[in-house]
């Protein structure tokens, strides 16, 4: 599902955000990406849905070399990949349900499957009775729950999750954890940077380390550190 | 398909209102700079139409009587091939006379059909090395007593002072108005900027969930393009404005007769309006597409 052969990248002023990493992700996996602020888990993200372009190396995703893909096709690789970050990224003029079948309208899906797919997402993620109300009407992890339903309603390939507890209080992040387990056991591959021990710990999935933007660890069934 | 065509409609609407003192600026500038293209370019087809026949230098036409000899033309030519006092000359055969007739007298068809080619004169338009009254009163005279020629007109002082009235006239409107155009679309391209600006947030998650960077473009442009083209709308009415007022005030007036045929038709009126609203609307997607391009990094 996901590919990376030899990757780095460096940002301008030299700072290496990626050196030389290779990973081989299969469907349905569950990665956690780990390491300290600054040691390039979040590069590594931006890679994958092609929103930074490598400097070497290569990386497939979804079938797709990224770096023989032409700009016009990167919107619809992005369709099989669901992105929800620290913060959240909602709208905050429309309710749950706008913003959910916001992200159905704006790549042309017809109104009634929106009608019909935006309901059961929401029940999905447990907001079918806020439906209506605006983010700001919604405490952290509902708002996150949100985010979910809107990366996932489209039923993508993979979902990529930038540290998406990093706000949250505990009992929050056992719930939005749970919700990713369960969309991982769904099939869909979920790959997610996260620097919080407790999480990792618990779930007892791969970990990818990365120090200073090398990869220092590889496990299945990891533990943080 | 339809859905998608309401979306765009809607994300349109909803930015032109949220945006509406810059948006009427915008489309006040591109009313106003229309409005002045327009204005320019009836001032020059009235004159075009009042001093057809006295242009790029003809001096004096000689005009032949409309049963005048074969023998009376070779004659004719003659001279004129052969005096340093012609420069050049240009032959206007009966039909040509009639059909400048015709455009000549677009708003009295009565006339028109009182006319056919037959007893319409043909004639020679002649430009003169030298353009100096004297000289060229000179020559017209020598021509007059040519066998065959009926008259031969002179062009006026009269004929001068409209062709200079009319061309510094449209010229200065043209400046003014080719300033204002590149104002509209500044100003065009600040609005769609704003509206860009203020959509921040959903164009981040539309290029996240995979819209299309047409998807996400079209709605800006379209917002352009509609200030160009109500701009243009409005000026539209000013054209008429101006045909029904100060081209007719110099029609009627007495003072010059030459005046009498300033005039445009409404056809005319009709075509230069869908120019200005080609017009009004390319400057719109001018002015929207760079700012798309510059600021809308999809």
């Amino acid at each position: 599902m996901i590919r990376l052969e030899s990757v780095s990248k460096v940002f301008k002023g030299d700072v290496t955000a990626l050196r030389d990493a290779s990973a081989e992700i299969q469907r349905g996996e569950f990665v956690f990406l780990v390491g300290p602020s600054g040691s390039g888990k979040s590069t590594f993200i931006r890679l994958l849905n092609r929103e930074e372009v490598a400097d070497s190396g290569r990386i497939m995703v979804a079938g797709k070399d990224l770096g023989s893909l032409s700009s016009w096709r990167v919107p619809y690789l992005r369709r099989n990949i669901g992105c929800i970050f620290q913060d959240y990224k909602l709208l905050s003029k429309k309710t749950v349900s706008e913003n959910v079948a916001f992200g159905l309208e704006v790549i042309g899906r017809p109104r009634t499957v929106i009608k019909r797919q935006v309901p059961a997402i929401l029940e999905l993620v447990g907001l079918s009775r806020k439906a209506d109300r605006t983010p700001d009407e919604l405490s952290g992890g509902e708002q996150q729950r949100v985010s979910i339903a809107r990366a996932f309603v489209n039923r993508p390939l993979i979902l990529l999750a930038d540290e998406p507890t990093g706000n949250l209080d505990p009992a929050a992040s056992v719930g939005i954890m749970r919700l990713l387990d369960r969309i991982n056991r769904s099939g869909t591959t979920v790959v997610m940077a996260t620097h919080e021990r407790g999480v990792v710990d618990t779930m007892r999935r791969r970990v990818i380390e990365l120090d200073r933007g090398v990869i220092v660890r590889d496990e299945s069934r990891g533990v943080y550190d | 398909m339809i859905y998608r065509l309401w979306y765009f409609i809607r994300e349109t609407v909803v930015s032109l209102w949220r945006n509406l003192s810059l948006t009427l600026a915008a489309i006040l500038t591109v009313g106003i700079s229309l409005s002045l293209v327009g204005t320019s370019i009836l001032v020059r087809e009235g004159a075009d139409r009042a001093t057809a026949q006295f242009q790029e230098g003809v001096e004096f036409i000689v005009f032949m009587n409309a049963d005048h000899t074969p023998d009376q033309d070779v004659a004719i030519r003659q001279v004129l091939d052969t005096s340093p006092a012609i420069s050049e000359y240009a032959y206007i055969d009966k039909m040509a006379a009639y059909e400048e007739f015709q455009v000549l007298f677009v708003d009295k068809p009565e006339l028109i059909e009182s006319v056919s080619p037959d007893v319409m004169p043909p004639s020679y338009r002649i430009v003169p090395a030298d353009p100096d009254a004297a000289n060229v009163a000179e020559l017209a005279r020598q021509f007059s007593t040519q066998p065959g020629v009926r008259e031969v007109a002179t062009a006026t002082d009269a004929i001068r002072q409209i062709e200079d009235f009319s061309t510094r006239v449209s010229q200065v409107l043209l400046v003014a108005a080719v300033v204002l155009v590149v104002v509209s679309a500044m100003l065009i391209l600040n609005t769609v900027f704003t509206a860009i600006g203020a959509r921040r947030e959903e164009i981040e998650v539309m290029k996240l969930v995979g819209a299309t960077n047409w998807f996400v473009r079209i709605p800006f442009m379209l917002e352009g393009m509609i200030h160009g083209l109500i701009g243009a709308g409005l000026a539209i009415p000013s054209l008429f404005i101006v045909e029904d007022q100060v081209l007719s005030f110099f029609q009627e007036s007495d003072v010059v007769p030459l005046f009498r045929g300033f005039a445009v038709p409404d056809g005319f009126v009709w075509d230069t309006s869908l120019w200005l609203l080609l017009l009004g609307g390319t400057v719109g997607m001018l002015g929207s597409a760079i700012a798309v391009t510059r600021y809308l990094d999809v």
